[in-house]
């Protein structure tokens, strides 16, 4: 079986901490953006994806056991059922901290047959590292992924909230090197661009 | 015939995706018709144009409108736009959503008029960021302007429109399985009509739910803004499929992207639009999305997009994700990257789609690596009976008929791989499809 497949059963799971012992880091803003998820449902469970990208935010991109914990303790659902749903879905870090930036390469049809192995390959050989690892300096880490619906572009990559593409071995040294300069973490980022195009205030006139 | 621009008549002005822009060309006309119409009568229109599902299985969208409660029963009603594009070849909604972002907007106030909707959610795949963006931007524009919100136009009705991010998952594409993971759970499909009430009697939280893609949705300020009748003329020459339709071309094309047609063109036509072949001449196609059956270069010759005609070459229309490949390709591993496409997406819910697109995968990854075994074809087609049909949603059929359709139309290319253990393709290796 592929390693692509592994990747979807961790050996180490987040230990789920007890709740007495949780120390609660979400901020103020984090808090009143919870609040304002609560008026567009009639139910705090509905809140469990957007609350788990708050917390992918507030916890460094990582959903720890605290991270899942805290959502659970703030939408008052279980710590299994969180953690349920946080690693059914792949774009929720529950498996492994993640580096400042994560490189996803697609490599579903369109990608397949335009080029992205060979691309994917330069990358792995480029950053020392395979599908699922982070670089020693904590910078990179590269996955696989399926189909990023760009295909008018493949081979593409997406890093944090952007799409790249069509990518060759130049636009990738470009790339890396852009990204090495940049202060802030894209996992963060975009974890942060999807909290906000689902919270703020809609103004009626 | 050439392409017929109607979505995507105004895709490149970048005016037009601000409110002033947009209602300079016309937009937010529907909606003031709309105001003043009767609810039934929308859906007449709607009815009468003959519109059908875009999303993939083509279902007359004016029953879908019809079936929610006339009256309302003390629960809200919900309108769902399912932006969980992720069907592999599809990037049209996307395109919609960064582009056009009022026309979804509109059409879904008007979806919400129509069957007395409270309150909307775009349920948008959680990589589109920039699409989910652009369409933050029209949603607090139109709230602005009075457009959503409280007493829309002085007509007195309210509605809501929320945007809801996915995290990652294909499965959520699927209108059941999209419901759960709105409503915070794994998304996972659910019980069917007619084991379950459909999503129009009891959706979201138990109330009435319509639930549309992001394409159809689009549509529905042109159907009402010129009528119905208007709109049933495009596509006329088809048996059933009117109006137009996006489809996404990609693979070995000299230009890729999103092509808007009128139904009835044909496949060649399609591929002429998008700049003819690349690197060599047309072998196979995927017309509508992977999950479709593929069809080889002599198919591709006579097939006429439309939902019925696409039948004639055993394929469908699908989500119109359309894949050409040239002659370099090796089509077993083309297969094989299928196979681990669903294996990968497959939720997990039903055994045969859970168990049987792994050993399909297994079978296929053996055979890639040169270690096929006499009769994995045989076994492979087993496999695929067992699983279509026989799970919840229909990603376990999508996973088998790609598989069960390749091995129809390219038999020798699958023996021989076997029985070789290298692809009958000579340049496949200099490609690198496996890696």
């Amino acid at each position: 079986m592929s390693d692509f497949l592994q990747l979807g059963s961790p050996n180490e799971r987040p230990r789920a901490p007890r709740l007495d012992e949780l120390d609660l880091k979400f901020s103020d803003q984090a808090l009143a953006e919870l609040d304002e998820l609560y008026s567009h449902y009639p139910d705090k469970k509905s809140c469990i994806l957007p609350g788990l990208w708050i917390a992918q935010r507030e916890y460094g991109g990582y959903l720890n056991g605290e991270a899942i914990a805290e959502v659970a303790y703030h939408l008052k659902r279980s710590y299994a059922e969180v953690e349920g749903v946080a690693t059914f879905y792949s774009m929720y870090n529950t498996v492994h901290a993640v580096g400042k930036h994560m490189i996803e390469v697609c490599t579903c049809l369109s990608c397949q047959v335009c080029g992205a192995y060979p691309v994917a390959e330069y990358l792995k050989k480029k950053l020392g590292v395979g599908f699922g690892e982070t670089t020693e300096d904590g910078v990179f880490t590269l996955h696989e992924v399926e189909c990023l619906n760009a295909c008018d572009r493949a081979p593409v990559l997406q890093v944090g909230s952007s799409y790249h593409g069509p990518v060759d071995e130049k636009s990738i040294d470009a790339l890396l090197e852009n990204l090495r300069a940049q202060e802030e973490s894209t996992v963060i980022q975009m974890a942060n661009d999807i909290v906000k195009v689902q919270t703020g205030p809609l103004k009626s006139k | 015939m050439a392409e017929y621009k109607l979505l995507l008549e105004h895709s490149d002005d970048t005016a037009y995706r601000t409110l002033d822009g947009y209602r300079k060309k016309g937009g937010y006309k529907a909606l003031e018709k709309a105001v003043k119409m009767e609810r039934q009568a929308i859906i007449d229109e709607v009815k009468a144009s003959g519109l059908r599902g875009r999303g993939g299985a083509g279902f007359p969208t004016w029953i879908k409108w019809n079936g929610l409660p006339k009256e309302k029963v003390g629960k809200k009603h919900y309108v769902v736009c399912n932006a969980d594009e992720g069907e592999p070849g599809t990037f049209k909604d996307k395109q919609l959503m960064e582009e056009t972002p009022f026309l979804l907007v509109e059409g879904m106030t008007i979806a919400g008029f129509a069957t007395q909707g409270d309150a909307g959610f775009i349920y948008i795949r959680g990589e589109f960021i920039d699409a989910a963006k652009a369409l933050r931007a029209a949603i607090d524009e139109a709230y602005a302007a009075g457009l959503l919100g409280k007493n829309i136009l002085g007509s007195g009705r309210d509605f809501d429109l929320y945007i809801h991010m996915g995290a990652g998952s294909y499965e959520c594409g699927e209108e059941s399985a999209l419901m759960s993971s709105l409503m915070g759970e794994r998304g996972m499909p659910r019980l069917k009509f007619p084991h379950a009430p459909l999503p129009t009697i009891s959706g979201l939280w138990d109330s009435p739910t319509l639930i549309n893609n992001v394409e159809t949705y689009t549509c529905v300020p042109f159907i009402v803004n010129k009528g119905g009748e208007w709109y049933q003329t495009l596509g006329a020459a088809t048996k059933n499929s009117r109006g137009t339709k996006i489809f996404s071309v990609s693979g070995h094309v000299n230009k890729p992207g999103n092509y808007e047609i009128e139904f009835g063109t044909t496949l060649n036509e399609l591929l002429e639009m998008s700049g003819g072949m690349k690197g060599g001449k047309l072998k196979a196609c995927v017309p509508g999305g992977s999950s479709v059956p593929i069809i080889d270069a002599e198919m591709c010759g006579r097939a006429v997009l439309g939902y019925e005609e696409m039948s004639d070459v055993k394929s469908m229309v699908g989500s119109g994700g359309c894949m050409f490949l040239n002659e370099h390709t090796c089509i077993v591993s083309f297969i094989w990257r299928t196979a681990m496409f669903y294996a990968q997406e497959s939720c997990g819910k039903c055994t045969p789609c859970r168990e049987g697109t792994k050993w399909m995968l297994q079978i296929m990854e053996r055979i890639v690596a040169g270690n096929g075994q006499p009769g994995d074809k045989e076994l492979l087609l087993e496999v695929c009976s067992q699983i279509d049909g026989r799970s919840f949603c229909g990603l376990g059929d999508a996973a088998a008929w790609p598989v069960a359709a390749a091995i129809r139309v390219f038999p020798e290319e699958f023996d021989y791989f076997i029985a070789n253990g290298k692809s009958m393709v000579k340049s496949s290796k200099d490609l690198m499809l496996v890696p």
